[in-house]
């Protein structure tokens, strides 16, 4: 019976990676096996649902061609909640973000990180982004 | 000052017209008023009611129970969605709430985002945040409706009652093809839904939601969940619009597409 239950635990836990954990579309769209650091200045943020948006207009960190990026966060509702506020990333400051990026390639991706205008770092709560935030970002 | 009741008089009846017109059922069957839509109730009997108030929020990841014994086609189905999951990481399992759409029942309940409860007399008013979805659980009394009776909808036609501190919940009529506890299951038109919603005994910020999902299409055997939620008394429910500003169209196979 034990055995079972840890199953299904494991089939939720399984699920809500997939799934479950999202209520708009899942995390398939990213290449969650890629962290990209992108440097640059803000153009736009979408302060919005089902996810907040920040534009930016910047370059890889590690090399590679300027373009215009997007930046996509989970909703305003989790933001909020997470102490996340709008005006804490605005336009025209310089940033750093730390990304998942679109597994087809497109200048764009999944918020894991920002090294603010002020040199300080929100993070995302997930596993990925708190590791990066508490061992890679220094 | 006559013209101006005649015209009053006039627009209410249109207006009465209008509000019968509009009204469900067969045309000149009298329908009973519903107890909790009644002129008097009594509010004084939610003072017996356990205390549910603040916010809800899941705790993901921890969904006990045991697996589902799925039959025939939706057997297929999920596994061969499965195997494209496994076989390609970016690959999405169509559901149409990647398109903004509710998922109505049962997936409103155990979204990753707040459940609020409202007690009125005779009736149980649940919001989830996300995508602003209500849900009404009747609790004046009232029986299931037949099959037939009901227009299958995305959150079905729900009946409870309190068995002492706990909410027992039978839900039918939901929509074929939705949902049924994780992507790439779905539910028949006969899917009934059994909840049993209660405080832990030792933990009162913690609440439980037992489901007993039972589909004599999609599952040999009645499937039960288990999952829990954590109060939250600061926080109100918060405003969720999908439609705000949905920037990934989803192409003909269901696919996000990563645009923008």
């Amino acid at each position: 019976m034990r055995s079972i239950l840890v199953r299904a635990v494991l089939a939720g836990l399984l699920a809500g990676l997939s799934g479950l954990a999202s209520a708009h579309h899942s995390f398939s769209m990213f290449d969650q096996t890629k962290q990209v650091t992108i440097v640059g200045k803000v153009t736009e943020v979408q302060w919005t649902n089902p996810h907040v948006w920040i534009f930016l207009d910047a370059a890889p960190k590690e090399g590679g061609k300027a373009d215009h990026w997007g930046v996509e966060f989970t909703s305003k509702v989790h933001l909020t909640r997470r102490g996340f506020s709008e005006d804490m990333v605005k336009v025209g400051d310089a940033v750093e973000f730390v990304i998942n990026p679109y597994a087809n390639g497109k200048p764009g991706g999944r918020f894991v990180a920002v090294k603010m205008a002020n040199g300080t770092y929100y993070c995302d709560v997930g596993q990925a982004a708190m590791a990066f935030c508490q061992n890679d970002k220094k | 000052m006559k013209t101006k009741f005649m015209a009053l008089t006039a627009l209410g009846l249109a207006i009465a017209a209008g509000v019968l017109l509009a009204q469900p059922g067969k045309p000149g069957k009298v329908r009973p008023i519903n107890p909790s839509n009644a002129e008097k109730v009594s509010y004084a009997e939610l003072d017996q009611l356990p205390d549910w108030r603040g916010i809800w929020q899941p705790n993901l990841g921890q969904i006990g129970g045991d697996q589902p014994q799925l039959l025939g086609k939706y057997k297929k189905h999920y596994e061969e969605e499965r195997a494209k999951v496994a076989a390609n990481p970016h690959y999405e399992i169509p559901e149409k709430v990647n398109n903004c759409e509710p998922p109505g029942m049962p997936t409103m309940m155990t979204m990753p985002y707040s459940l609020e409860f409202v007690f009125a007399p005779g009736k149980i008013i649940v919001n989830q945040e996300a995508e602003m979805m209500v849900r009404r659980i009747y609790t004046d009394g009232r029986s299931l409706p037949k099959d037939d009776d009901i227009d299958p909808n995305y959150f079905g036609y729900s009946v409870g009652h309190w068995e002492g501190q706990t909410l027992v919940v039978d839900t039918i009529g939901t929509r074929a093809g939705q949902r049924l506890g994780e992507p790439g299951i779905t539910n028949s038109d006969k899917l009934r839904i059994n909840e049993r919603i209660y405080l832990d005994k030792d933990n009162k910020n913690l609440l439980h939601l037992d489901y007993t999902f039972t589909d004599p299409n999609v599952l040999a055997q009645p499937w039960h969940r288990n999952h829990t939620f954590r109060r939250d008394r600061t926080w109100e429910i918060l405003e969720y619009v999908c439609d705000e500003n949905n920037r990934h169209p989803i192409d003909a196979n269901g696919q996000t597409q990563a645009a923008f």
